[in-house]
Order: structure tokens, then sequence, then C-alpha cells
């Protein structure tokens, strides 16, 4: 085998390397878009009291499968007891305390005491508003059992 | 496909008696924010690798929430949607060793 042909034979090793990864991307493993895509349509994809008490401690991702969102916004629903916490996969997976292993913990607005009645609130967009966002990458555990904060995710579709 | 992720130092960072990187190797990511934990006591102090417990070289200081409250909050973002903050050049201090700030990051990863 000469050089060109050892070459051709790479060329041909990376061209079978892009298939596999565009056939992954095919294959309905996420909802909606690609990742990274960016639309011309804003569509809202979550919205409402996010219900987490089914899944294991109370921990829930945001969809099940992969959905790639341009904005989330996370809020504290008015008149709830308890803190909400935001995190990563580890969250999910760590046998203490869910909190311990978030990244962020959004206080209570039980009565509107506080900060002028206004509810903490989480907020995380891609700054050049592409579909970057994966709502299964980030688990919601609220402290209070059956407490839902309001989420809402928006997709430019 | 590009897609923003938690990064993996994302979570409460343990600050014990001086000032210490969010991450020890250079780690970019596009998005920070760090916030005093709700209920802890400590004012914390956000800087470069010359940060300094007295509040020299601080680029951010934040008030505490014991009581409860929205936290105070140091955010920082690349507008355009690149990793270029490297955690291993930002210095986070608690006034009260042992306090836990929460740390939130996320990067752009590639799949």
């Amino acid at each position: 085998m000469n050089r060109r042909e050892l070459f051709q034979k790479a060329l041909g090793a990376g061209a079978a390397v892009v298939a596999a990864g565009v056939l992954r991307g095919q294959s309905s493993s996420f909802n909606g878009p690609a990742g990274g895509s960016r639309g011309s349509t804003l569509v809202t994809i979550l919205t409402g009291p996010f219900d987490t008490s089914s899944y294991p401690n109370g921990v829930r991702p945001l969809t099940d499968a992969p959905q790639f969102a341009t904005y989330v916004r996370i809020q504290v629903n008015p008149g709830q007891q308890g803190k909400i916490a935001i995190g990563s996969s580890a969250m999910a997976n760590t046998t203490g305390k869910a909190a311990d292993s978030a990244f962020l913990e959004l206080w209570p607005n039980w009565n509107g005491s506080t900060d002028s009645g206004r509810s903490d609130t989480f907020i995380l967009s891609d700054p050049e508003w592409n579909n970057t966002i994966n709502l299964a990458d980030i688990y919601v555990w609220p402290e209070f059992a059956g407490e839902a904060p309001i989420v809402t995710a928006f997709q430019l579709a | 496909m590009t897609i923003l992720s938690p990064s993996a130092a994302s979570g409460p960072l343990t600050v014990s008696g001086a000032p210490v990187p969010i991450a020890a190797s250079s780690t970019l990511v596009n998005q920070l924010s760090v916030k005093p934990r709700l209920g802890q006591w400590s004012k914390v102090l956000i800087g470069g690798p010359n940060l300094g417990n007295d509040e020299s070289n601080a680029m951010a200081v934040l008030y505490p929430v014991p009581f409860g409250g929205q936290a105070d909050a140091f955010v920082v973002q690349d507008q355009g949607g690149q990793n270029t903050i490297d955690l291993s050049q930002i210095y986070v201090y608690a006034t009260i060793p042992g306090d836990t700030p929460m740390v939130q990051a996320f990067e752009y990863k590639n799949l």
C-alpha cells in the first residue's frame, strides 16, 4: 500500500466515524431539533408546576429524553414552603441529601414577606439563542415532597 | 452537536480558611455563578489568584443569607457563546471556614 492508498484508507475510516455519529443523532435519541441548532420560531416546550414526586428520591430531570432549549426558567411557586435545589445528574445519583449535590438552591416564597414578594428564580439562556441547553441534564429537587416549582423552557424550532 | 451542559465543577465548594480556586486545573466554561449557601453565615469573596481574605483584590463581596431570602450572586457569562472563563483562575473565600458557597457553571460540549 503506497502513501496515497494509506491516506485514502485513513480518510475512509474517518468518514465511517462521522457517519456513525450522524446515525446516533438521527436515531430518536433526543426530541426536537438537534443541540446547537437555531430555528426561526420560539416554541414553548415546558410550562406549569413541575411535579417530581413520582421519581426516585423526588429528583427529576426536566425531560426524560434529551431535548435542547435556548432558554430555561425555574421559579419557586409562591405559597409553597420548601427550598428548591437544582443540579446535574450528580444530584440524581446521590445517596445523601440531594441539595448537598446541587449547584443552586432557591429560597421559598411562602407568604411574600421577603424580597418584596419576588420569587427566587433560576434562569439560563444560550447567549446566541442556540438550542444548546439539554433539559435532561438539569435536575430539580423540592425540599418538601409534593411541592412543584414553575418551569418554563423555550426552543427555537 | 453543541450543547451547554453543567460543568463537573458545579456544586457546593468547600472553603477552609483560605481562598480556593473553583477548579484545581484549567477548566474553561461559558457561564459561572457563585452564591452564598442559604442558611450559612459567611460573607463570600470572589476574585482572582491574588484574592486576599481581607477583601483585597476582590471582584465581588456577597452578603450571607442566614435567615433566608434570595442569595446575592456573582454571575458572568461569555456573550459570544464560547468557553472562555477559566475556573482555575477564579478564587472563592468564605469568612467562616468550612462553609460551602454554591458554584454553578455551564460549559459547551460537543457530542
